[in-house]
């Protein structure tokens, strides 16, 4: 356990010096947030009422999506694995130390949108902050589980930055975030659904305990630690 | 047991490529023992099915006492610094690492600087203390001078000595003649998958059968003999050019270097 704890303070440390990272979980989120803050509640008012959470799910989609796969390729395509099994470091440690410490850096994100938005552009707040964090730590551990999928099916970082991009626009695209799902065509609103962003974000506007918006994030959770598990008994066996 | 490391009739394939043919050796506790070969002959393959690190076919391995492992092509995360490396690796092996070593390394001097600022002397280095965490019994060192310069490459023969002089049995792979001349006790040489020689670099030498070359300088120039039986060829020519009256400046006497018998036993053509 005091090894495992050391691994993921020591991945902290090394994604703050990491500048891709904090491009990716706090720089571009950020901007995004600031830019995209003001034109929202200039055109329409009523953003206002979703603006944290809107902006939310942007900024882990895009941690999860495009900040998370690259350093899992880095290290489990690369010879720091070989290295670390070499040296009786547990294949797991990479996977499960990265996404802690990618949950603390979008979270700390997050955090900063949801203190910041309702002074800089009167946004409002969430009438229940401890279930809008837990349905945000929810939607925080399907989005990264579907990042560590991709950094490890991917092995090549060309690939994967194609990748990433073909799931993260679609994702955001079809969400609800930039406009209401009522508008979309019936089978892009179908296809959105299959994105955690889509649920997720109704997790954080309906703020309640609905299973219809859970359950599909329980799905995908499954789904993606099943297809990671698998894929990491394939490295294994490499 | 005797035998740090014993590997019988080992054979590993890739696809319809196989790497390695039925490969038996094995290596004495306290020994340096050297696996030669070119390219592609499989002496990383066997290294890492020894090191447990590859799957193979078939045939027996046994390893005899704790492991430390140095790896021809090894990484590690960018942004690391060299010590945060060896407490990490320490934390999951329990155990404490050693200062002695990591000074006698010289990894203080570099510790502050991240992974990806290290030169290729220094990773090694780094890689090094980390194969050597726990105080292993058996050493396994991949190519473990390749892309150093002089420099890196002495001070890192120094530590191989030093290490076998605590006692340390180290399994190298190698395609460095002078290397493996210099540090090891035994070696076995791979071509194509498979052993071609298994003995010291004196046995290598006899088996070889090359005739010596004596070089002799004289008043009245240079000239050059054949022998198969040095010390008599040495006695009948000194006797001749002392009946001749003349003074004879230098002798030298060459044997082939291990270089050259190792490209006769792998029917390498010397470039």
């Amino acid at each position: 356990m005091k090894a495992f704890l050391y691994g993921t303070a020591l991945q902290w440390r090394l994604d703050l010096r990491s500048k891709s990272l904090l491009i990716t979980c706090y720089v571009v989120p950020l901007l995004f947030y600031a830019l995209m803050g003001g034109i929202f509640t200039s055109i329409n008012p009523e953003s206002k009422a979703t603006l944290i959470q809107s902006m939310t799910v942007m900024g882990v989609s895009m941690g999860a999506l495009i900040g998370l796969p690259p350093s899992l390729v880095e290290h489990y395509g690369s010879d720091v694995k070989k290295m670390y099994s070499a040296n009786g470091v547990p294949l797991y440690l990479g996977i499960l130390s990265m996404s802690l410490s990618a949950f603390l850096h979008l979270l700390i994100m997050c955090g900063v949108i949801t203190l910041t938005a309702p002074f800089v552009f009167d946004a409002s707040l969430p009438r229940n902050l401890p279930l809008y964090f837990g349905s945000l730590a929810v939607f925080l551990a399907v989005s990264l589980s579907a990042g560590c999928a991709l950094g490890l099916c991917v092995k090549s970082q060309a690939k994967l930055t194609m990748i990433s991009q073909l799931l993260f626009l679609p994702s955001i695209m079809l969400s609800g975030i930039l406009f209401p799902i009522s508008l979309l065509p019936r089978f892009l609103a179908s296809a959105g659904k299959i994105f955690p962003a889509a649920w997720g974000y109704r997790l954080m506007t309906e703020e309640g305990v609905y299973w219809q918006n859970l359950l599909p994030l329980a799905v995908l959770l499954s789904a993606a630690v099943l297809l990671c598990t698998l894929l990491l008994k394939r490295l294994q066996k490499e | 047991m005797s035998y740090a490391v014993k590997v019988e009739n080992l054979k590993k394939s890739y696809g319809d490529h196989t790497v390695l043919k039925g490969l038996s050796f094995h290596v004495k506790k306290g020994e340096v023992f050297a696996l030669l070969g070119g390219n592609g002959a499989g002496k990383t393959t066997a290294l890492e099915c020894v090191e447990g690190l590859r799957r193979y076919d078939s045939g027996a391995i046994a390893v005899n006492g704790r492991v430390g492992i140095q790896l021809q092509s090894s990484s590690l995360p960018a942004h690391i610094r060299p010590l945060e490396a060896v407490r990490l690796f320490a934390e999951w092996n329990r155990v404490k690492a050693d200062t002695a070593t990591l000074a006698a390394l010289g990894i203080n001097s570099f510790a502050k600087k991240q992974y990806l600022e290290l030169s290729t002397g220094q990773k090694r280095r780094l890689h090094l203390a980390l194969a050597l965490l726990g105080d292993p019994e058996l050493l396994f060192l991949d190519e473990p001078t390749a892309g150093l310069d002089v420099e890196g490459r002495v001070s890192l023969h120094s530590q191989i000595r030093r290490l076998k002089a605590e006692g340390k049995t180290i399994l190298l792979a190698s395609h460095d003649m002078a290397e493996v001349e210099s540090l090891c006790d035994r070696l076995a040489i791979l071509k194509d998958g498979s052993l071609v020689f298994c003995g010291t670099a004196a046995e290598l030498t006899a088996k070889s059968g090359s005739r010596y070359t004596i070089s002799i300088k004289t008043e009245q120039g240079d000239e050059s003999f054949f022998a198969d039986n040095i010390a008599d060829a040495m006695l009948d020519l000194l006797e001749g050019y002392r009946q001749k009256g003349i003074a004879v400046l230098d002798i030298k006497t060459d044997r082939g270097t291990l270089e050259q018998h190792f490209m006769e036993l792998t029917g390498r053509e010397q470039q």
